[in-house]
């Protein structure tokens, strides 16, 4: 048994004693927290139960799905996740206006669109094409950096534009259109959003594992092979979410114009 | 027919958009300026002076007005283009380029001025020559092209907007009290230069003031509680 731990490709199950201790580590952080009077006890522990909860869900929905192995369940659960991923950029989004579904609807399934015919069909392209165990894990890490950088861009996009009150009306009182007043803040608001991927990028391999590399290689696969999804996953992630965080940008920015291009800041 | 007019200037600040009657700052006013006329707005604070200057060139999303220039209507003109003509040139100096040159030109780089849609012939990029005689026809003498504008006073920087906008050559300038921090002898070449555009360039040029007239405006017009009247010249 010992020496069978060592091979490569054994994998090793954690089992209800290891959750169990997982759960005594947070609970020993959420004791701490309290000591130290952070007041963030409650918020980690029912995010912590959050989260077990929804990882399992989605194992199972998973599983359920890989068995099933039929294209339209695969397809029906990626639009309930890219709706999900719609309502959850909105609410982690700080001081935007209302009325923003449609813009995150569209950006995050353009972004779908594209990740998965590059990444999924043409570069891993599996077989049969719809294949659950790529597409929905492709679909889910692209969504959730791309909320992330969404949610950070469009509340930078709107504080920015605030504060920046005086010089639009300067720039549209000599004859700027609304994009040429706005693009500060545009671009501002673009680049905080990428700064996570990108720095993900680069330090990836140096001191950071990436999950999916490390979940991979924890779950006895190739490291070779591991490295080469995950750069080809990272590379495709940056890339989609600047594709993504302008999109946005582009749709959202006329939020802050009236019709005759006269700047309204949306207040919240 | 005047070379530019505005009728029913109205400003209603709606609370939200349920609500029928919000505050009303001023409503129904007409005014009208000649090519080449210097005319001056005066009233207490808080008295709608900006908000008159910033309708007039359609940037106040609260107000509304008709208005004409050279005899065109305004729904006429694409927004930019309007404002290409009518330059609002507010109270507040905001200069967000690295250096002084940069600044001046900055409105050179915004499309509306890179293809002509605007009445006149594009006006032409100044070149630094013009852009230092400016400066220095403005008691900006000691002001480098290559100075950040940060580093320069309220009273500098409100001169180096007003250059910014009159290289523009609008038809119509709305200048919103660009000489109110200034020493009386800065204030008078910037009066000097305003009468110059006037009359050699034929701009309208409506000031909002505080300071005791100048002599240069024809007209001094005065708001107050809503009301728009023309105040007697001394």
């Amino acid at each position: 048994m010992i020496i069978a731990s060592h091979t490569a490709g054994a994998v090793y199950d954690i089992n209800i004693f290891g959750l169990s201790v997982t759960f005594l580590l947070v609970a020993l952080a959420a004791i701490l927290t309290v000591v130290m009077r952070l007041g963030m006890a409650k918020s980690m522990i029912w995010s912590t139960l959050r989260s077990l909860l929804q990882l399992l869900a989605m194992g199972y929905i998973i599983k359920y799905v890989i068995e099933a192995n039929n294209p339209w369940i695969v397809l029906a659960l990626m639009v309930f996740m890219v709706i999900a991923a719609v309502q959850i950029t909105l609410t982690r989004a700080d001081g935007i206006p209302r009325g923003l579904v449609m813009p995150v609807l569209l950006t995050l399934m353009v972004s779908v669109l594209i990740v998965d015919s590059v990444v999924s069909e043409l570069i891993i392209a599996p077989s049969p094409w719809y294949a659950p165990q790529i597409l929905i894990p492709v679909t889910g890490m692209m969504l959730g950096n791309l909320v992330a950088a969404i949610a950070v861009a469009m509340s930078r996009f709107f504080s920015d534009m605030k504060a920046r009150e005086y010089e639009v009306e300067v720039y549209l009182s000599m004859g700027a259109t609304p994009f040429e007043a706005a693009k500060p803040s545009i671009i501002a608001s673009a680049k905080l959003g990428l700064i996570p991927t990108i720095a993900q990028l680069a330090s990836s391999g140096i001191v950071l594992i990436p999950g999916m590399m490390a979940g991979q290689i924890m779950a006895g696969g190739d490291p070779l092979e591991a490295a080469k999804y995950q750069f080809v996953v990272l590379a495709a992630l940056s890339s989609i979410t600047i594709i993504g965080d302008t999109l946005i940008m582009i749709l959202i920015y006329r939020r802050c114009f009236t019709e005759l291009d006269q700047f309204e800041p949306h207040t919240v | 027919m005047s070379y530019f007019s505005a009728h029913a200037l109205s400003c209603v600040f709606k609370q939200d958009s349920s609500q029928q009657n919000g505050k009303t700052l001023f409503s129904n006013l007409s005014l009208h300026l000649e090519r080449g006329e210097i005319v001056d707005l005066t009233g207490p604070s808080g008295s709608g002076k900006s908000h008159v200057l910033m309708a007039l060139a359609l940037l106040d999303p609260h107000a509304s007005a008709k208005l004409t220039l050279e005899g065109r209507d305004s729904s006429s003109f694409t927004p930019e283009s309007w404002r290409r003509n009518v330059v609002y040139l507010p109270q507040r100096p905001v200069l967000t380029s690295d250096t002084v040159l940069d600044a001046v030109l900055l409105p050179f780089g915004f499309s509306i001025n890179r293809n002509a849609k605007g009445l006149r012939p594009q006006t032409a990029k100044p070149v630094a020559k013009q852009i230092r005689n400016g400066l220095d026809e403005l008691g900006l003498d000691d002001v480098e092209l290559v100075r950040n504008p940060a580093m320069l006073s309220v009273g500098q920087q409100a001169r180096v907007c007003l250059l910014r906008s009159l290289m523009l050559q609008p038809k119509v300038l709305l200048s919103d009290e660009v000489d109110a921090g200034l020493d009386p002898d800065s204030s008078d070449k910037v009066g000097a230069m305003l009468q110059n555009a006037a009359t050699h360039m034929g701009m309208a040029v409506l000031r909002v003031r505080h300071r005791n007239s100048d002599g240069r405006a024809s007209r001094i017009l005065s708001l107050a509680h809503g009301r728009l009247s023309r105040q007697e010249m001394e």
